[in-house]
């Protein structure tokens, strides 16, 4: 097999969602920028899959302060506070920048940006396009991408980080017959999202198997919170194939209740202060009691309901909510949804800067792949801000950094390809070993945890990974490679979740006793590398 | 878990010089979407089989795929027992894989103005009805215009339609339309009918950037001609000779007791160029107790005009066309022409209720004719299939008097003003339909709009004839019989 230096760019961009492609917009200022994408650009990712909305402070009744509290209570103050500021201090810039450039988003009778209430946040900054926010934005960036001079490589897998020494200095990816191809970057931009692939149940689009994570652990860089990983309350349940799917959270920003089989508003025993739009961690929770003490429906999940609005409020601030489910013959308007959690988003990642620096010099991360905006829960809606704050600075930063000397290190290029070459004579289908992790993931790793269950299914990922996967033709060599970037990102979060011997956000340890609350743990972030792991100590109040 | 046998369409273009369908037989659960099919094949039986996906949930249109023949998300299609999976129609990469990149490249983008200018409500208000689109290309699938011309294709016109209605975009969108085939559309409305975000590109984005085209002076001179026919005349076609109003009265009753009674819109075609056909119905509706009030003063439905972005005079001719029913009491309008049907049903807003002849024939039923010893096919009218949601009635008219085979519903190439003003993709698309008519074997072709019934003779050595005068054929062929007797 024969690698093929296709090129030597100024900056190389890894994935195509809203944080990629925002960061190769802004990065092609700067010099010859690639994007290099497993999917076709803006098809893939989770942002165009972002239904509910992007937060954003607007308005003079709200203030950046209140958002910077909201984000910081809803993270369980685990989140990193510089940038959580950067966050929600640019949050309206990078929204200014998408509605120049044409993107859509609801408007009220007074010609401002719409915005609704989202879970966990004191005023409604939930900036929106329908249901499908995400969708604009990416139609937006990618139209926005048109105009610049980014190359865009499109159904090209990265499998490895190029390093030279110590440093990142591109990518080694295959083509879809699975020719290698070797990309040379002055820096290079992990964008791959998240990797909620990993569980049996998820919302996740088909590049969430957590390549970044994977690929960035592997090549040195330090990884902080990946114990921390979202469910979000609110996934189908039905028909089986479609379970996990998500159903957004804006169906109860727009004032849809919960209710248990017994037809019981049962938030009111978990936050009655908040109910349905508390945080997504505290509902998932409630949620998944309910189901666990018997109080679930028939196909094992809670009644999330909408009847009692008016038919044409769900018709125009929930279309694709809508559609969905008709084509699962339920009629929203009419009938109650089933739902139950799913996961969706890892809230831990690449370690980064302000400037999306991770701890490697030439790699930069920006979206979900990094760690620390959001600590130990999302907030719904901060996700979309996230691609675009952080796209922007990591492309920026990425854009303004000096030339490098790269030369390939033949040995990493021969080891890549000896990988490959065992692939075609290997024994093991990889859908079944991606199918055992899943269900691995989701019994041992899911909302509810204990050192038990976390350690025997980190046995189940290694010996996963140490299996001989098989390629039936150099064209199904990629998804060897994905499924064993799974097989690690799941040994990262399993491993995270027992360096961390508190409950904190999204993460309960039912093994732990505790009497701290959030805001008085002596824990900071875990963190894990190939060097060392850890849990930091919470850095002393002001 | 159930279990389905399917045929998927492979093609590897290192190995094989043309696509094949395998069978492959698997379990799925029960709610299976199309999708999951094409995961458990891939799954259990060949890993090698190539197909997109993405979301899983209908929102990226990565998946897309023909199932039946008809383009469909995978992930939103639910699975059934016996389908065939085919690629779009579109350059095949590998299996179910379609080259869509260089398509979607084409789609235009929004340029910023310099000075930033921010949307009103009334705006965004405009464009959202445009902006669901997921890129999915079934649209451009189903196309009959990018078939044989450059056109970029339906969802390349919704874009630039959007760009028009926005005002923050720079580019000057509507000669760009032009250029990439604005006047190729014919209106067929297969692209909206497959969109899995129901976009109604025909009628929210063609016409409407046909009417800015007008404004600019960009409307084809053939179609300038027969706006300036109806202004003078009231009529899209130049008199040839007499006239079906010209030879009728104004009521018309039926030979029995009366059934019902309509109001019959003629519809320029018929009145002018196909006047045997409408004979024949009217035969055909007196022999079957439906009395027809036809007043002479209507005019042009003004079809020609709308689906040419011409719209100066639609307003004039809406309201004398509905006055002229009105005045008469008629609660019933019934139309012939495809065309008008659809025109009448959609473009208007009618205070009474308007039916093409195939729903009223089969509402009241039909004396049933002698059979004739002849294989036919049909044509569905594209303004009757999809323009009027009419399939089933035509064909079980049809089957009363003939044998009918089927042939795939594509449009002649007549509509839109495509054979006025781009002839030669008109008579490309003809030469299509008149390769399917060879195909099916059938003796005749039928079908149901004077449109298509003109534009079809010229692209087939078949006999090409109204529904209703095969009714009536299989009528006289009765009473012959009878007489004989």
């Amino acid at each position: 097999m024969p690698a093929d230096e296709v090129c030597d760019c100024h900056v190389l961009v890894i994935g195509s969602g809203g944080a990629g492609v925002r960061a190769a917009i802004e990065a092609s200022q700067y010099g010859e920028t690639v994007l290099i994408s497993k999917t076709i650009v803006g098809k893939g990712g989770c942002t165009p899959m972002a239904e509910g909305g992007y937060n954003a402070v607007l308005r003079e009744q709200d203030a950046c302060g209140i958002h910077f509290e909201d984000t910081l209570k809803g993270g369980a103050y685990l989140n990193d506070p510089e940038l959580v500021r950067l966050l929600v201090g640019e949050s309206p810039l990078r929204m200014g920048d998408l509605v120049k450039w044409g993107a859509v988003f609801d408007f009220t009778e007074q010609d401002e940006i719409a915005q609704r209430p989202f879970g966990g946040q004191r005023f409604p900054r939930t900036c929106y396009a329908g249901d499908r926010t995400g969708h604009e934005m990416m139609v937006t960036l990618v139209e926005r991408l048109d105009s610049t001079g980014v190359t865009a490589l499109q159904e090209y897998t990265v499998i490895d980080l190029l390093k030279d020494g110590g440093a990142v200095i591109g990518a080694i990816a295959l083509d879809e017959k699975g020719s290698i191809v070797l990309l040379k970057a002055d820096s290079t931009i992990l964008a791959t999202g998240g990797g909620t692939r990993i569980y049996d149940i998820s919302t996740n689009s088909s590049s969430g198997t957590g390549d970044g994570f994977a690929m960035g652990y592997r090549a040195g860089a330090e990884l902080i919170d990946m114990e921390m990983v979202q469910f979000h309350p609110t996934g189908a349940v039905y028909p089986y194939d479609a379970r996990g799917r998500l159903v957004t959270e804006a169906v109860r920003g727009e004032g849809g209740i919960l209710k248990n089989a017994n037809g019981e508003r049962f938030m009111k025993n978990y936050d009655p202060a908040r109910m349905e739009l508390s945080t997504r961690d505290v509902v998932a929770r409630a949620i998944a009691t309910e189901i666990q003490q018997g109080r679930g429906t028939a196909h094992g999940g809670v009644w999330l309901d909408v009847t009692h609005l008016p038919r044409e409020q769900i018709e125009t601030r929930l279309p694709v909510m809508l559609e969905q489910f008709l084509r699962f013959g339920i009629d929203i308007r009419t009938t109650p949804m089933e739902v139950a959690p799913t996961a969706h988003h890892v809230m831990g990642g690449l370690r980064i800067t302000a400037h999306g620096q991770t701890t490697l010099p030439g790699l930069f991360a920006c979206g979900e792949v990094a760690g620390g905006v959001h600590g130990a829960n999302r907030l719904g809606g901060n996700a979309l801000a996230d691609t675009q704050v952080f796209g922007k600075r990591a492309g920026e930063a990425a854009g303004k950094a000096g030339k490098r000397k790269k030369a390939v290190d033949r040995e990493q290029v021969e080891a890549q390809q000896n990988r490959l070459a065992l692939f075609l004579t290997g024994d093991t289908n990889p859908a079944l070993v991606k199918r055992d992790l899943q269900l691995a993931m989701w019994r041992g790793a899911g909302i509810f945890r204990n050192a038990g269950d976390l350690g025997r299914t980190l046995a189940t990922a290694r010996q996963l990974a140490a299996v001989h996967l098989r390629a039936a033709s150099p064209g199904n060599l990629a998804e060897c490679c994905i499924v064993q970037n799974m097989c690690c990102t799941a040994s990262l979060v399993c491993r995270s979740a027992l360096l961390r011997p508190e409950s904190r956000g999204a993460h309960v340890r039912t093994d732990r006793a505790q009497s701290h609350d959030a805001e008085h743990s002596p824990f900071g972030h875990t963190f894990i590398s190939q060097l060392h792991e850890g849990i930091e100590p919470q850095e002393m109040k002001p | 878990m159930m279990e389905f046998t399917v045929r998927v369409s492979r093609f590897d273009p290192d190995k094989d010089t043309a696509p094949h369908l395998e069978t492959y037989t698997i379990q799925v659960n029960e709610g299976a979407r199309v999708l999951n099919v094409l995961h458990a094949i891939h799954d259990g039986i060949d890993p090698t089989l190539s197909y997109r996906y993405s979301c899983s949930s209908g929102q990226c249109g990565s998946c897309a795929v023909r199932v039946n023949g008809e383009p469909v998300l995978a992930c939103m299609e639910e699975a059934r027992d016996g389908i065939t999976i085919e690629p779009l129609h579109l350059d095949v990469k590998k299996d179910l894989v379609t080259d869509i990149v260089p398509r979607l490249e084409q789609i235009a983008s929004l340029v910023p103005k310099k000075d930033t200018v921010l949307p009103k409500k009334a705006d965004i208000d405009a464009m959202k009805p445009l902006k669901d689109c997921i890129e999915c290309l079934c649209c451009v699938s189903v196309c009959p215009a990018v078939d044989v011309t450059t056109f970029l294709g339906p969802t390349a016109m919704r874009q630039e339609m959007r760009l028009v209605l926005d005002p923050r975009d720079s580019g000057d969108r509507v000669p760009d339309a032009v250029r990439d085939g604005l006047f190729t559309c014919t209106t067929c409305q297969a692209c909206w009918k497959v969109c899995p975000k129901k976009i109604e590109i025909p009628a929210k984005a063609i016409e409407k950037l046909r009417a800015h085209a007008h404004r600019k002076g960009l409307t084809l001179p053939r179609h300038l001609d027969v706006a300036a026919l109806i202004r003078e005349t009231g009529r899209s076609v130049p008199r040839t000779g007499t006239t079906f109003l010209e030879q009728i009265g104004e009521v018309l009753e039926p030979y029995g007791p009366v059934k019902a009674t309509v109001g019959f819109f003629i519809g320029c075609m018929y009145n002018m160029r196909q006047v045997q056909s409408a004979l024949d119905a009217m035969e055909v509706l007196r022999r079957n107790g439906i009395r027809i009030i036809i007043p002479h003063e209507q005019v042009c439905c003004g079809s020609p005009l709308i689906r040419t972005g011409q719209l100066a005079v639609i307003d004039s001719l809406r309201q004398k066309n509905i006055g002229t029913f009105t005045s008469r009491n008629i609660d019933t309008v019934m139309t012939m022409c495809a065309g008008c049907g659809s025109t009448l049903k959609n473009d208007y807003k009618t205070p009474f209720n308007v039916m093409d002849i195939n729903e009223i024939l089969t509402k009241y039923g039909i004396e049933p004719p002698a059979r004739l010893p002849i294989k036919a096919t049909y044509h569905d009218p594209c303004h009757l299939l999809r323009g009027q949601g009419i399939r089933d009635q035509p064909r079980e008219l049809i089957r009363q008097v003939v044998d009918l085979v089927e042939m795939p519903a594509i449009c002649c190439g007549s509509g839109g003003g495509v054979r006025s003003g781009n002839p030669d993709e008109a008579a490309a698309l003809g030469s299509r339909r008149g390769e399917e008519i060879k195909k099916t074997g059938a003796e005749i072709v039928i079908t149901s709009c004077p449109f298509c019934e003109f534009h079809i003779m010229g692209h087939t050595d078949k006999p090409v004839k109204n529904i209703a005068t095969v009714l009536l054929e299989g009528y006289r062929e009765k009473d012959r019989k009878a007489g004989k007797r």
